[in-house]
């Protein structure tokens, strides 16, 4: 999502005012960061509040509630899985061996040793960093 | 009328000191070494922490602000990524509301809730009696963003002088916690099938589609598993 995103050509072309990148004078002004933080703020929230509508209406033991559920435990594996794939920043310093292996000793320590989940944490953690060190 | 029972609130922010709690401090650590590696202002990422309250639109925010882009380029990269509190918000409040109670309560705990706090209250909310939830959801994120602020803060002084394997092993924490947290709240062939399409399908569309790939591997993925468990569980009806 964010390596390589480039500002849109063609009828898009507005969103590139210059006055509100990062490097103009704007930004030394209080009140702009107030509404640079206001305005992160809210284009977050909108979905929470969203959220907040839809889970009146919906039937908490309905096939729409076991739906949502099934997305948002999909989206969350696809997450772990760009995480360790494609990883940024300082996950990315970690060779893909450390990050595979890791995974797996953990997932592998949970099946085999009785679901225990911080301890599986642990092992991952602790995989990784051997591995890290390895294929250093 | 209902009324929320508010001891629910210490409850919920004793469970902030927890393995969960941990692991997610790691990765605000993670998040506090970002920012300062792109020069961005520490008071401008602990406002993100309290009023954006979404790691991955936190960071797509900095990193697009610090390349360069514009405000509203970022923006859009931001409420993309927050679509996903959407089904959150609504499976935690679905489990924790109480109908005809005051509306307040609903709308401030779902400021609180993202992809931690959800698997959390997957693994911890059945212990907690109905009245008590939404209070225990606001503890529980109030506890949680004071210890987030800390770790941001913590983490753009800290990591700098930390050797780079042992502060990668930090953000690699959250992967690990949410692969598992996954693993340990699976409860029907549904969650499993969902698990593993969701695994699946999110390489792919990340290299197709970067911008909207955890929307259409969640979506595709969590519809898929709901076919697939349902025809099986009809086929395995049918048997006697």
């Amino acid at each position: 999502m964010t390596a390589g995103m480039q500002a849109p050509e063609g009828p898009f072309q507005f969103l590139q005012a210059g006055m509100f990148t990062i490097d103009s004078p704007v930004w030394n002004e209080p009140a702009f960061w107030g509404a640079v933080i206001l305005a992160g703020a809210v284009v977050t929230y909108v979905w929470r509040l969203l959220g907040v509508l839809l889970a009146a209406r919906i039937d908490p033991d309905g096939i729409v509630l076991r739906w949502v559920r099934a997305v948002a435990t999909a989206l969350v594996a696809a997450l772990v899985a760009r995480m360790v794939l494609f990883p940024s920043g300082l996950l990315a310093e970690a060779p893909l061996a450390a990050r595979i292996g890791g995974l797996l000793a953990g997932m592998l320590f949970w099946r085999f040793a009785g679901r225990r989940l911080a301890l599986s944490i642990a092992v991952a953690a602790g995989v990784f960093l051997l591995l890290e060190y390895l294929f250093a | 009328m209902p009324r929320y029972d508010w001891r629910g609130l210490v409850r919920g922010m004793r469970m902030a000191f927890t393995i969960p709690g941990l692991v997610m401090a790691m990765s605000f650590l993670g998040f506090g070494a970002l920012v300062r590696a792109m020069i961005f202002p520490l008071k401008g990422a602990v406002a993100m922490d309290v009023f954006m309250w979404a790691l991955p639109g936190q960071v797509v925010y900095v990193d697009t602000l610090a390349r360069g882009l514009t405000l509203l380029l970022a923006l859009l990269a931001v409420t993309l990524t927050a679509v996903r509190l959407m089904p959150m918000v609504v499976l935690v409040l679905a489990q924790a509301r109480l109908p005809g109670a005051r509306r307040w309560p609903e709308y401030l705990a779902a400021h609180f809730i993202a992809a931690t706090l959800w698997v959390m209250s997957e693994m911890y909310m059945d212990a907690v009696p109905r009245p008590q939830r939404v209070p225990w959801v606001i503890g529980l994120g109030l506890a949680l963003m004071g210890g987030m602020v800390l770790s941001t803060v913590a983490g753009y002084y800290l990591t700098a002088q930390m050797p780079v394997p042992l502060a990668a092993m930090l953000v690699f924490f959250t992967p690990a916690f949410f692969i598992l947290a996954l693993f340990d709240g699976a409860r029907s062939g549904a969650d499993w099938a969902a698990i593993a399409l969701g695994a699946l399908i999110g390489p792919p569309v990340h290299l197709l589609w970067p911008e909207v790939d955890l929307l259409l591997a969640g979506v595709i993925g969590g519809t898929l598993a709901m076919l697939i468990s349902r025809k099986a569980a009809r086929t395995g009806r049918r048997r006697p």
